[in-house]
């Protein structure tokens, strides 16, 4: 890839979010870091595993280090659930749950 | 990239998880009668699996159903419960509730209704009442608000065998109250990622009432995938309840620390699509096919240049292809054949319901398990067989009140046997009741008009009186037997399936049923007879002999029949081409020969024009190409490419007797 584009990225998770899908979302979030901003939407979200979740804690720490803005559109409830039952919702910096 | 869809391992998930069901179901039936800790624990493996099976394959109300009822479990393997009838029946009703919801889940219909609710909130409130072993805890066992500190750290290739820590931390929540500190120290750099390993590790914190062994459990099928260490929480939580006492003895059950990661006993499958095979059996076709190809190649040599010189060789060649032909066919049906263990796994279950039900003590014997029998005649024989049980407890063994009073064992034994008899299994289905009840039959087959009286009619001629359609001599109609539909219905199943039924009782002793089926229904031997320009094939099975008659051997009775006379009795002789309405056929007696054929235990004499020789038959039905015949069980198609007839010795008896009561 050239340049840094200083547009937003946005990634959209698919909504089975499981290790069949964590290559694909891999690249995508690699290519994601090219820009300053990257928002992640994960409303769609209906299944999701620890790969997934891993993937997107290790993406965090890449952000952060590279000084790149992460920010989430919207988090479904069982991207919601899973990362809190996994202790990740921190790391993930997901926003606090809107009441339903 | 592709992705995998979940879907495609249903079918595997519901066969797996119907046999754990079967095991699970077994095992109950084998604790009701005082069984040991380890069938506990192949209850709860058979449970777990099935549970962590549902979760991962979105059928959360199987999971929930199936938790619960691991909960209650869990804490039978703890020694916090005892296990005793109503658990047990808990059990099985859960058992039952599961394969309803198979039966759903397979349809595509909502899982859970009415009864499964129900099921699951008294298995919940069950869990929440514990009637401990003793009144003593287990040595290991922490008391009621601890906790425990569990390390976790999946190896890297967790995530790509499968299991996901996710739904192991799920599992722990429900055993208690988590606090789950996710660590992070190991994690590389995105581009350093390969996103299908595990780099991740967690320390969890439970409190709650949870044994070890319940842990472990949830970490059962991960253990050599993962570091997992489980220690007690020492920690600011108020102290136990003072009603814990000091360790005393340790209960038995439970006790024997992390369940073993052996699957339950596997029952053999009974779908209805296809056939699990051993692999030997595979194996000695593969091998017999190449047996084959060898013969064939060397019968194919003399194609190039035959010199009469090898026609020893060739004859040779023959004989071994034929032979290997045989053998082929032979393992390839072997290939359709399964045990009856199959079919009779489903009585134990049914012996108990019912006797309980009737309150009737039952003890079910059975025998010849691993008898094996085609798959088609395996599916179509398990109502027949349930029908003649049902009937057995039913009607057959008396009350305990009603048993002693007659000086026998409170206890009554209900026993069936499967085995081989000559090409045929045998399958035999006995009580020691009270027999058959003679003047009931007679009185009820006299106002059916069946018979005039009874006087003169032997025990047999008695018992083929049941087999007549409508015919019910119970006082009290149940919702088990008694409605008039019955064993007509069991015989026409069984002779369907080229099988005959006989009844034997003795006033006081007991009845047994005798049920012949063929091996297989595809292929018999038979001799083949000619008869006027026509060819009839005669199952080997049934032949007993044949003979050729001088003229005056036979005696004519009153009404048209003819007898001879054999070893002693005289036999009536069916004339097939009379019966068939064959042109041209002999019609002296001394000029054919008489096949003297059995079944249901009465002979009959066959008179034909003479035997053209012994032959495989490959049975296609008539039926299905014409219309059922009296006397024909199918066709088959010679090598010359016309068609014979299969005679259908049982049928031709029965209408040979209906002939003479007429």
């Amino acid at each position: 890839m050239g340049g840094k584009s200083k547009q937003d990225a946005r990634v959209s998770m698919p909504v089975d979010c499981r290790i069949a899908e964590v290559g694909a979302m891999h690249a995508q979030l690699r290519g994601a870091l090219e820009s300053s901003r990257i928002v992640l939407d994960g409303s769609a979200v209906d299944r999701v595993d620890t790969a997934a979740l891993q993937l997107l804690v290790v993406f965090q720490r890449e952000a952060k280090k590279r000084e790149r803005q992460v920010q989430w559109a919207q988090v479904s409830a069982p991207l919601h659930d899973a990362a809190s039952q996994l202790g990740l919702a921190e790391a993930l910096a997901l926003p606090a749950r809107r009441p339903a | 990239m592709s992705s995998i869809s979940v879907t495609q391992f249903h079918q595997v998930f519901f066969e797996e998880s119907l046999e754990g069901l079967d095991a699970m179901e077994a095992a109950l039936l084998a604790l009701d009668e005082g069984g040991d800790a380890e069938l506990v624990h192949s209850i709860f493996r058979a449970a777990h699996s099935i549970k962590g099976g549902s979760a991962t394959f979105g059928f959360p109300d199987m999971a929930a159903l199936t938790h619960e009822a691991e909960s209650l479990l869990d804490q039978v393997r703890d020694g916090r419960r005892a296990i005793d009838k109503s658990i047990v029946e808990l059990m099985l009703r859960t058992v039952d509730c599961l394969r309803g919801m198979f039966d759903r889940a397979q349809s595509g219909q909502p899982l859970a209704d009415a009864d499964s609710e129900n099921l699951k909130r008294q298995l919940a409130t069950a869990v929440g009442h514990e009637t401990p072993v003793a009144a003593t805890r287990l040595a290991a066992k922490p008391a009621a608000g601890r906790g425990w500190i569990i390390q976790f750290r999946p190896h890297a290739g967790m995530l790509a065998g499968g299991n996901d820590p996710l739904r192991l931390l799920r599992e722990l929540a429900a055993l208690g109250q988590l606090v789950v500190e996710a660590q992070l120290d190991r994690v590389p750099t995105l581009d350093a990622l390969d996103p299908c390993e595990c780099h991740l590790a967690w320390r969890i914190e439970l409190t709650g009432a949870a044994g070890q062994d319940a842990i472990k459990t949830v970490f059962e099928w991960v253990e050599d995938e993962c570091d997992l260490s489980i220690e007690p929480l020492v920690a600011a939580v108020p102290p136990p309840a003072p009603a814990v006492a000091a360790v005393a003895a340790a209960p038995a059950a439970g006790a024997g620390g992390a369940a073993g990661t052996a699957r339950g006993p596997a029952a053999s499958s009974n779908d209805a699509g296809s056939v699990r095979v051993a692999i030997d059996k595979i194996d000695g076709l593969i091998d017999l096919v190449g047996e084959l190809v060898i013969t064939q190649a060397m019968l194919d040599q003399f194609r190039e240049d035959f010199d009469p010189s090898q026609l020893a060789m060739l004859q040779h060649g023959l004989a071994q292809l034929a032979r290997h032909t045989r053998a082929l066919q032979e393992s390839v049906m072997g290939v359709r054949m399964l045990p009856i263990g199959s079919v009779f796994n489903r009585f134990p279950r049914l012996v108990r319901d019912l006797s309980q039900k009737l309150g009737k003590q039952v003890k079910l014997d059975l025998v010849g398990e691993h008898t094996e029998l085609d798959k088609t005649v395996l599916e179509k024989i398990g109502d027949p067989l349930v029908h003649l049980v049902r009937n057995a407890i039913d009607h057959g063994l008396e009350t305990p009140e009603k048993r002693r009073a007659a000086g026998k064992q409170e206890m009554g034994t209900l026993r069936l046997e499967a085995f081989h008899r000559g090409g045929s299994i045998v399958v035999e289905i006995s009580d020691d009741g009270a027999g058959l009840n003679r003047e009931a039959i007679i009185a009820k087959a006299v106002q059916k008009g069946l018979i005039k009286s009874g006087e003169g009619l032997s025990d047999e001629a008695v018992g083929e009186l049941i087999f007549q359609p409508g015919f019910s001599t119970a006082a009290v109609t149940t919702d088990l037997s008694g409605r008039g539909v019955g064993m007509d219905v069991v015989r026409r199943n069984v002779v369907d399936l080229g099988g005959n039924v006989a009844i034997k009782s003795r006033a006081g002793q007991g009845t047994s049923f005798t049920i012949t089926l063929p091996l297989t229904l595809a292929i018999i031997d038979g001799l083949r007879a000619a008869v006027g320009g026509e060819c009839y094939i005669v199952p080997l099975v049934s032949i007993v002999e044949s003979v050729q008659l001088r003229a005056d051997a036979i005696r004519s009775v009153t009404g048209g029949g003819e007898l001879f006379r054999f070893r002693g009795e005289y036999l009536p002789i069916v004339r097939l081409h009379q019966q068939f309405g064959c042109a041209d056929a002999r019609q002296q007696i001394d000029q054919g020969l008489v096949i003297v054929a059995e079944a249901d235990g009465t002979q009959i004499g066959l008179f034909v024009d003479e035997l053209v020789g012994q032959q495989q038959a490959v049975v296609k039905s008539l039926e299905a190409n014409y219309r059922r015949v009296d006397g024909i069980s199918g066709a088959t198609i010679l090598a010359d490419g016309s068609v014979a007839l299969i005679v259908d010795v049982a049928g031709l008896i029965r209408l040979q007797s209906r002939r003479k009561a007429a």
